[in-house]
């Protein structure tokens, strides 16, 4: 088992532990996506070191990291646009006071 | 046994510095300082995927990282309570069951990665130019409906964000007394 | 045939009558008895042209019910009819100041509709029937004035004794319709043989009941505790006659042996009730008991074989006994009461109905011109001409002594005493019914030969008999005047006061065991009623329950159920509290489960 190979996998391995701890125990909005950025980027090493490692003749697995890219991008667009809505109805974006969906 | 060279510290150290940036971003108070933190993280990992010799989705990682980290800031900078964090405010709930999932969630991939027997590496990766354009006979060629479907998506979170972002006519005069 | 319907449905209509109107009850009362009186007497005129209607009305399967209007039947309707108006004329007078007078005349009409109907009966069922009415309407009418003390029970009394006599008459016509196969009297009287003899003595029991003979004497001088006028019509001319009339009807069906039982029978009557009627204290019980002693002497004459003598006897009895009883009544209106001691004098208040009174007490002595004397000797030849003479010629000139002695005797106590003048209200009214009586008492002997003639039958009255008749009639009589009635009797006198009771009489014998019975049958019936309310309140109770059950557990399941889902609903709506980190930390924790079952089945399988 090559050392790269798992190195890489451990730092994936790592950054979706943080990412997780970002996302679930963050009360802003924008700290709780990036808690979700860290999470994504975890997931995009480990793309790329398999496709670097193991299979590095298909070019599907760099497709799948262009896409996971792509919805990064497009997963904070949309997110800073829901907090500025939210900061315009609100005033904040605590999601602590988010409490209008309580049923 | 593996073969340990250059690439493999490399790799490591950039590594390193990705998840040691990554905590760094949830442990200060200011915001400022998380968005920045978040930008260094993303680009170490584009400088671990240019060591490991993929050139192009590496400096696109920093690329778009950087300008989405910039954003960010200003951002922090226009909405945020506290951008400088000097309140020093305690700003997390439910910290244990972050903490436990975190770590059980790290420990679950790490088990998977070390036990798991991935077969046989590659030592050598196909030269960059040549990387590159294989990748794009594969986006016009075979992944060509991913890509239109990728398009798509784009151009509507463009209009949804351009959308929910717009200041309402009608939200507005319910706000104002 | 319309007049035998008349003679019956008049009584019973006014009855109705008075019964819903309840005023004018007199009036209808004469009218009603009025309507019958000429139905009955039109009977009898068509009854010596020799026209004999019969009705035939459908009754039991293959026992049609006859009325018949034979010269018999004929010849005692009118009595029945004669004596009911004229006892009714007195009644007006009498229950003057009564304030139950629509009672008293419907039950009365009643009893003289009962009466016809059993005296034209011609089937046995009709005259089983009629039977029982009559004895219906006796308790009823002894039991008039129920609210005094000791009505009651003598009302009671009667009805038993009579009640148990009956069984006598039931078994017999029982008897006589399986024999002969049909149920009318006149098919019947052809039986002959055993089934003739037992039937004839029960028979015979019946009468017994009914005309108060020995032993059952006693429910006679206690029916006195009615009013006269009801003593007058039923104990004297009718109701005691059914008994007689039931014999005379079917006196050709008795073989001798029931004959000898029947003379023996009255002759004793005749001796025994007469020494009562001579230790009396009460003056309606007196007469009572001489009804009893009356009827002996009938049963001696149809025991000696000569029914035509009875005949006469009841037909003479019936005017003068009721003609007694309404001068009794006059007296017991004047001083309040029947006790002889208290009337001591009373002839002398009332001298008009003393006069009538004592025609018709020389009439039952048997003093000629009057119609006694012929009936009583009709009697006395019969007995001296049968074959049992010694025993029954010896009773009945005994009877007919002691007849004159008790008749003198009153007379004697009405007749000396002080005088206590007083008004008595309706007066006339009493006096015009008395007066007819004693008429009829007296002059009913020139009506002999017609009634001779219409029976087709002959009486031949010997002179030996008239003598010694008219022999014992004077020395009675004489008897009577001079000397105390109780003293006569001398060591009988305390045994003829409890009525000649022999150990203990029927109060012992028939009377405590009946009741006793009924005592214990009602006491079965309270535990039966009670078994039956046990049973409804149980089934209550289960129904209860079961109620309680569906109420309580089944409805309850329910609706705990309900609650519990409505609980359960509250629960899960704190889940959704709308912070995005928790839902967070579910999705995430979602997630990791279901990597980990994915990974687990990998590496499994």
């Amino acid at each position: 088992m090559s050392p790269d190979l798992l190195i890489a996998l451990l730092t994936g391995a790592a950054l979706l532990g943080v990412g997780i701890y970002g996302a679930l125990s963050q009360t802003n909005l924008v700290m709780i996506m990036m808690g979700v950025e860290l999470i994504l980027a975890g997931a995009l090493v480990n793309l790329v070191a398999f496709w670097r490692f193991l299979h590095p003749d298909n070019y599907a697995g760099q497709m799948f990291v262009l896409i996971v890219m792509t919805v990064m991008a497009l997963e904070m667009a949309v997110g800073f646009g829901v907090a500025i809505a939210r900061f315009r109805a609100r005033g904040s974006v605590e999601m602590e006071e988010a409490r209008e969906l309580q049923g | 046994m593996a073969v340990i060279t250059l690439q493999t510290f490399f790799i490591a150290g950039f590594g390193l510095a990705a998840i040691g940036f990554g905590v760094a971003v949830f442990r200060t108070s200011s915001m400022m300082r998380s968005a920045l933190a978040l930008l260094f993280s993303q680009t170490a990992l584009g400088a671990m995927f240019l060591a490991m010799q993929v050139e192009f989705l590496g400096v696109l990682q920093i690329m778009m990282m950087a300008t989405e980290m910039s954003i960010m800031a200003i951002f922090m900078v226009m909405f945020m309570m506290d951008p400088g964090g000097l309140g020093a405010m305690e700003m997390t709930h439910q910290k244990r069951l972050s903490i436990l999932a975190g770590v059980v969630g790290t420990l679950f991939i790490a088990g998977i990665a070390l036990f798991t027997s991935w077969g046989a590496v590659i030592a050598t990766a196909p030269p960059a130019a040549q990387q590159t354009h294989d990748l794009g006979i594969e986006l016009l060629g075979r992944s060509m409906l991913i890509f239109e479907t990728a398009g798509v998506t784009i151009l509507t979170a463009m209009i949804a964000a351009t959308a929910i972002a717009l200041p309402s006519l009608q939200r507005n005069p319910h706000h104002e007394p | 045939m319309s007049l035998l319907v008349l003679v019956i449905l008049a009584p019973l209509a006014v009855a109705a009558l008075i019964l819903i109107l309840r005023r004018a009850s007199a009036a209808l009362a004469l009218l009603g008895a009025g309507l019958g009186l000429a139905a009955s007497l039109a009977l009898l005129h068509q009854a010596f042209d020799g026209v004999y209607p019969t009705l035939i009305m459908p009754g039991l399967p293959g026992m049609p019910l006859r009325l018949l209007s034979t010269p018999l039947n004929a010849l005692l309707s009118a009595m029945v009819a004669i004596v009911g108006s004229l006892v009714l004329v007195y009644a007006v007078g009498y229950m003057h100041k009564d304030p139950e007078k629509p009672r008293f005349f419907a039950i009365m009409l009643f009893f003289i509709t009962a009466m016809q109907t059993l005296v034209m009966a011609g089937d046995w069922v009709l005259l089983l029937v009629a039977w029982e009415l009559i004895g219906l309407s006796s308790y009823l009418l002894i039991g008039f004035w129920y609210q005094r003390p000791g009505v009651r029970t003598a009302a009671s009394r009667a009805f038993l004794y009579t009640r148990t006599a009956d069984l006598g008459l039931y078994t017999a016509v029982f008897i006589l319709i399986a024999v002969t196969g049909s149920s009318q009297i006149a098919s019947t009287l052809h039986t002959s043989g055993h089934a003739a003899l037992i039937a004839g003595l029960l028979l015979l029991i019946a009468a017994m009941g009914k005309s108060a003979q020995v032993p059952m004497h006693d429910w006679l001088m206690r029916a006195m505790a009615g009013p006269t006028p009801v003593s007058a019509l039923l104990h004297s001319a009718t109701l005691v006659a059914a008994g007689a009339i039931l014999l005379i009807r079917t006196a050709p069906l008795l073989p001798a042996d029931a004959l000898l039982v029947i003379g023996l029978v009255g002759g004793i009557t005749t001796v025994v009730t007469g020494l009562i009627a001579l230790g009396e204290s009460d003056l309606k019980r007196l007469l009572a008991a001489s009804t009893s002693s009356q009827y002996g002497l009938m049963l001696v004459a149809v025991g000696a074989g000569v029914p035509l003598a009875a005949l006469f006897l009841l037909i003479a009895h019936a005017a003068i006994k009721s003609s007694l009883f309404l001068g009794a009544g006059v007296f017991q209106h004047s001083r309040g009461s029947t006790l002889l001691d208290d009337l001591r004098g009373a002839g002398r208040d009332c001298p008009r109905s003393f006069a009538g009174f004592s025609l018709a007490a020389l009439a039952l002595a048997g003093i000629p011109p009057m119609s006694g004397f012929f009936a009583k000797d009709a009697v006395i030849a019969a007995a001296l001409g049968s074959n049992h003479v010694v025993v029954l010629g010896v009773l009945a000139l005994a009877g007919t002594v002691l007849t004159g002695a008790y008749m003198a005797r009153a007379l004697h106590i009405l007749w000396h005493g002080e005088r206590h003048p007083k008004t008595i209200p309706g007066q006339l009214w009493m006096g015009s019914g008395l007066a007819g009586l004693v008429a009829l008492a007296a002059g009913l002997s020139l009506a002999f030969p017609a009634i001779e003639a219409l029976l087709g039958q002959h009486l031949d009255e010997g002179a030996r008999a008239q003598l010694a008749g008219l022999a014992a009639a004077l020395s009675g009589l004489t008897l009577g005047w001079f000397f105390d009635g109780p003293r006569l009797l001398g060591p009988l006198a305390p045994w003829a006061k409890r009525n000649f009771a022999i150990a203990g009489g029927m109060d012992t014998w028939v009377l405590a065991p009946v009741l006793q019975l009924a005592e214990a049958c009602d006491r079965l019936e309270h535990k039966l009623f009670s078994g039956v309310f046990a049973t409804g309140r149980w089934v209550l109770t289960v129904g209860h329950t079961v109620r309680i059950i569906d109420e309580r557990i089944i409805d309850g399941c329910i609706f705990a159920l309900v609650r519990g889902t409505q609980s359960l609903g509250q629960q899960l709506r704190k889940v959704q509290n709308g912070l995005i980190h928790r839902e967070l930390a579910v999705t995430a924790t979602g997630t990791a489960l279901i990597l980990a079952f994915l990974i687990l089945a990998l590496v499994l399988y």
